[in-house]
């Protein structure tokens, strides 16, 4: 056994356990072992996405956890990973959700503008890697340092490529005003470059199931929503979906024909596209999503519902999906 | 609760550590003296921090639920609010705050205001505009002109003091 491998980390009631030296933070440490957390804050304390239960051990429980995680969070054993320290044996349990994480560096192969303002970015991984992920989940794009920006920066992006697409995979980004990151996959990014990719994470794929489903989204929402429509293609699923992509102008839309082509191959599949600005010469369904999808469908009780958009988008939609009856439990996005 | 480090806040401030420009633009002073300056301003004129925060906040929550569209609110003001995924955190370490862009322009003024839900809430608790050159500074001055608010008494016990 190596000498330095002071401490003992049990995880998920020991289905992993690891020996490890101490003296870190319990994030860097299970990174360090092959097991990446989210963390979008640069172990601050801020973001909350590195939260897991400690079931035993622990080191004082910091301001900023307290903060955070308030005092009923800790009561029921959850700690930041980023703010707790390695110096004692560990219990801890880990969502499984988190624990399908890889870390490793990917190329990028091609960059396109989707839109004024949202590109898609193909990376190609390491050719020995084996990344396989749910359609739904999401990665986390880690950025250089660049201009004033001091210390690497990590934010993240659901696949906008299906799974069987083997050797590369795609997120589709909107670009943030005064973003860190996205001013940097803007404006710096180059194809050939390479960044540090984690995951995948995130508990938003499709269900198993006969349900019909409602899909929504806007912005680069639209990315997971695709992955997970050509998945269902490429599984051989044919469960009736609807699929509602609501945005501002027609500058604002992307991946029409796509769809379209989709639509005419199979009868499961609809896609209504919705503008809500004041331009009068297309052909799509006019006002907001949440218009469109109350007017266009009956009640959903015995439907499934994904949706991924802006924290507005989302908050109306599930307005609008629970008065037509769909339980709040067969609604599912990503809470990020 | 400590009394927050002025210094500390005003470290986080700096370009590319919450945001990318920062909080702070070419502005040199010390982040106490920002916020005596306009703290003098908004008092001199008997209105409150919260007032203005809530009167850009009550401009934004009539927008909201249009996702993006722009909205004429109150007859007057033109109002598009934009949030995306993601969370910014308070300089002063009290909070989360939702990303996003919210712009009111008043046609009337002549003003344009750009702001988030992490610029309110450092308007409301902190009295903080942001500094001079800052592409996110809401000068008090233009925002009393353009809300129209009603002085409160005479006392300016009502301001918070740093």
């Amino acid at each position: 056994m190596n000498p330095e491998a002071r401490y003992r980390i049990e995880i998920n009631d020991r289905a992993r356990v690891l020996r490890v030296g101490g003296g870190e933070t319990l994030l860097s440490t299970l990174k360090r072992e092959g097991i990446s957390l989210p963390s979008a804050c640069g172990g601050r304390g801020l973001c909350g996405m590195c939260r897991l239960k400690v079931l035993k051990g622990g080191t004082e429980v910091t301001a900023a956890e307290r903060k955070k995680l308030g005092e009923a969070g800790l009561a029921s054993g959850l700690r930041l990973a980023c703010q707790l320290r390695v110096e004692g044996d560990l219990e801890i349990e880990i969502p499984s959700a988190l624990l399908g994480g890889k870390d490793f560096r990917a190329r990028v192969e091609h960059i396109e503008a989707l839109t004024h303002d949202i590109r898609a970015i193909r990376f190609r991984p390491p050719a020995d890697l084996d990344f396989s992920f749910r359609a739904g989940q999401y990665i986390q794009i880690t950025i250089p340092p660049y201009a004033e920006v001091k210390t690497e920066t990590a934010r993240a992006y659901s696949l906008a490529s299906p799974p069987s697409q083997r050797e590369t995979f795609e997120v589709y980004v909107r670009r943030v005003p005064n973003g860190i990151v996205t001013t940097y996959l803007f404006e710096h990014l180059r194809e050939g470059m390479e960044l540090e990719i984690s995951g995948p994470f995130g508990d938003f794929f499709l269900r198993e199931s006969d349900r019909p489903i409602v899909c929504i989204a806007g912005g680069s929402g639209l990315g997971p929503i695709q992955s997970i429509i050509q998945d269902m293609i490429d599984r051989h699923l044919s469960r009736p979906t609807q699929f509602f992509f609501g945005a501002v102008n027609l500058r604002d839309l992307y991946r029409v024909e796509f769809f379209r082509g989709i639509e005419a191959d199979h009868s499961w599949f609809r896609y209504i596209p919705a503008l809500s600005g004041k331009e009068a010469d297309h052909p799509y369904e006019r006002g907001l999503i949440t218009e469109v999808v109350e007017r266009k469908t009956g009640t959903l009780l015995e439907h499934e519902a994904y949706l991924c958009g802006s924290p507005g988008m989302i908050e109306a939609c599930l307005r609008v999906l629970q008065a037509k009856g769909l339980p709040e439990e067969r609604i599912y996005f990503d809470k990020f | 609760m400590t009394t927050p480090n002025l210094e500390e806040v005003q470290a986080r401030m700096q370009p590319g550590v919450i945001t990318l420009h920062g909080f702070l633009g070419h502005d040199p002073r010390p982040l106490a003296e920002i916020l005596a300056e306009d703290n003098m301003t908004v008092a001199k004129h008997m209105v409150t921090h919260q007032q203005i925060a809530s009167a850009l906040r009550r401009l934004a929550d009539a927008a909201r639920n249009d996702l993006e569209r722009e909205v004429l609110v109150e007859g007057r003001y033109r109002v598009t609010v934009r949030n995306d995924r993601g969370l910014l955190p308070s300089p002063w370490g009290d909070g989360l705050f939702e990303k996003g862009e919210m712009v009111v322009i008043d046609p009337t003024t002549g003003h344009t205001f750009r702001f988030n839900a992490l610029s309110l809430h450092m308007i409301e608790a902190h009295g903080f505009y942001g500094g001079r050159g800052s592409p996110y500074r809401l000068d008090p001055l233009a925002l009393l002109e353009a809300l129209d608010l009603q002085p409160l008494g005479t006392t300016i016990t009502d301001l918070r003091k740093h």
